[in-house]
């Protein structure tokens, strides 16, 4: 047997739950006396859930403590006997009584009762050998349960993956525009050597950026761009940091610009740019 | 607290019997040890068994039908199997979800009743008093719904890897596969707290 794909198929975690049908517990059951791995992956699981299960401990009304100890110290009395549920109590007299043995002599009826009992046996034998290979129709189950959670994980790494190469893909055909004129924003006075990007196409006068080597604003601001023209500030939208900081991000469009500007604003933008926090600017 | 009641505090809680010492005890009728067990195992059985009945009475029931099952029964435990507290946490789960058969097996029932359990760390805990709400509301909050039902319904209420299925709206092949990461979200929890 493949213990580490056994270990792995999910067969333990739902023996422990008590997901398993009986057949499938015994199975677990000598997986368990077999091999050490196996053994200690289920005493592992047992113990987590055990912590979980401690973690719902109540402590119990008082005085059942007080009604079992009672029950305990007088059991062997006919008074104990009545406080133990009915499946707890002795077997009583009945058993004792049980006529003995008759001696064991080889009768004709006899002859027949054992050739009856070899057959019986022959049946059960064949019981056996069919339960052993429902057990390893069992195990392709398991195995082809787990074939296919892999493969539905396989599958979402892919649409991830597509996803992401639409995004990079979008990218690309931006950067390759050759209407889209691209201009480097400097960093002034003290934001001297930061850095970003802003791409501008004249004729359909859409506006991206990227936001390169800006540091992450504090909580509750947020980077604004502007275009300047003739003194007067357009705003140009707000844009992300974090994830997207690299990544091309599209503005609002601008129609006629001589300087863009980036300002540090509160989230969500202002009306008008707040010069003191002017962080990078360029000519395009 | 003066000086010699806080001695005899700690002498007291320090005082423990080792698995071995407990089995062995058990099996020589010490009643002694039987209520040292009561005292430090009933917490976590009623708890199971509240969990599963929904029931204060009904629990109560149980918790004395498992702890007199454990007095009579110790010859039958078979450490070779499991520790003793899995064995103890096993009666109990199996009296209670005995009794919770007898009483109903609707399986809408079991899902109202776990579907009450959402609101445990707020109503509930308070009631009955959870020895430890603030690790159970941590472990509660970050288990998605879908791990909390697999190992609930599984353990507490005795479902089936079909009713599983059909309540999850799973193929019936992934519930085994899904209980394994459920377990394994469960064990980064629990060594977090």
């Amino acid at each position: 047997m493949d213990v580490q794909r056994y270990i792995s198929s999910g067969i333990i975690e739902s023996y422990v739950v008590g997901l398993v049908s009986e057949q499938e517990a015994r199975e677990v059951e000598s997986a368990i006396a077999e091999y050490p791995e196996i053994r200690e992956a289920v005493e592992a699981c047992r113990q987590d859930m055990e912590r979980y299960v401690e973690l719902y401990a109540v402590s119990p009304p008082k005085d059942i403590r007080s009604r079992i100890l009672d029950a305990i110290e007088n059991e062997s009395s006919p008074e104990g006997e009545e406080l133990l549920p009915e499946e707890l109590r002795e077997p009583g007299e009945a058993a004792a009584d049980r006529p003995a043995r008759p001696a064991f002599k080889l009768t004709p009826l006899r002859v027949w009762q054992i050739v009856a009992l070899l057959a019986v046996a022959g049946m059960l034998i064949s019981i056996l050998f069919n339960n052993r290979y429902a057990g390893q129709l069992e195990a392709q189950q398991v195995e082809y349960a787990s074939l296919q959670a892999n493969q539905a994980a396989l599958k979402e790494e892919y649409q991830a993956a597509m996803a992401k190469l639409d995004d990079v893909t979008g990218e690309l055909n931006v950067l390759k525009d050759p209407d889209i004129k691209w201009t480097r924003l400097y960093g002034t006075g003290k934001h001297a050597g930061q850095l970003a990007t802003v791409g501008w196409n004249p004729e359909s006068k859409e506006v991206y950026l990227r936001a390169l080597s800006l540091p992450e604003p504090g909580p509750g601001q947020q980077y604004q761009l502007w275009a300047l023209y003739r003194g007067k500030p357009v705003d140009a939208g707000v844009f992300e940091m974090g994830k997207q900081q690299h990544a091309l991000q599209k503005m609002k469009p601008v129609t006629a610009v001589q300087v863009f500007i980036i300002t540090l604003e509160k989230k969500g933008g202002s009306a008008t740019p707040a010069l003191d926090q002017l962080f990078v600017a360029g000519r395009p | 607290m003066p000086k010699n009641l806080t001695h005899i505090f700690i002498v007291e809680s320090d005082f423990t019997y080792t698995e071995a010492e407990l089995v062995q005890g058990l099996k020589a009728r010490n009643q002694r040890v039987f209520s040292y067990l009561y005292d430090h195992y009933s917490p976590a059985l009623y708890g199971v068994a509240l969990k599963i009945l929904n029931d204060e009475n009904a629990a109560g029931d149980t918790l004395q039908e498992v702890f007199l099952k454990i007095w009579r029964n110790i010859d039958r435990y078979n450490e070779e199997k499991g520790r003793l507290f899995t064995w103890m946490l096993n009666i109990a789960r199996n009296t209670a979800i005995d009794m919770l058969r007898s009483k109903s097996h609707r399986l809408e029932q079991k899902i109202q009743d776990v579907g009450d359990d959402v609101h445990l760390y707020t109503g509930h805990l308070t009631v009955y008093q959870s020895t430890d709400h603030l690790g159970l509301s941590k472990v509660l909050e970050k288990l998605n719904k879908e791990q909390r039902i697999i190992i609930d319904l599984a353990y507490y209420k005795g479902c089936t890897q079909e009713e599983i299925a059909t309540i999850l709206n799973i193929p019936l092949g992934t519930v085994k596969t899904r209980t394994r990461l459920a377990m394994i979200r469960l064990r980064n929890l629990l060594k977090a707290l």
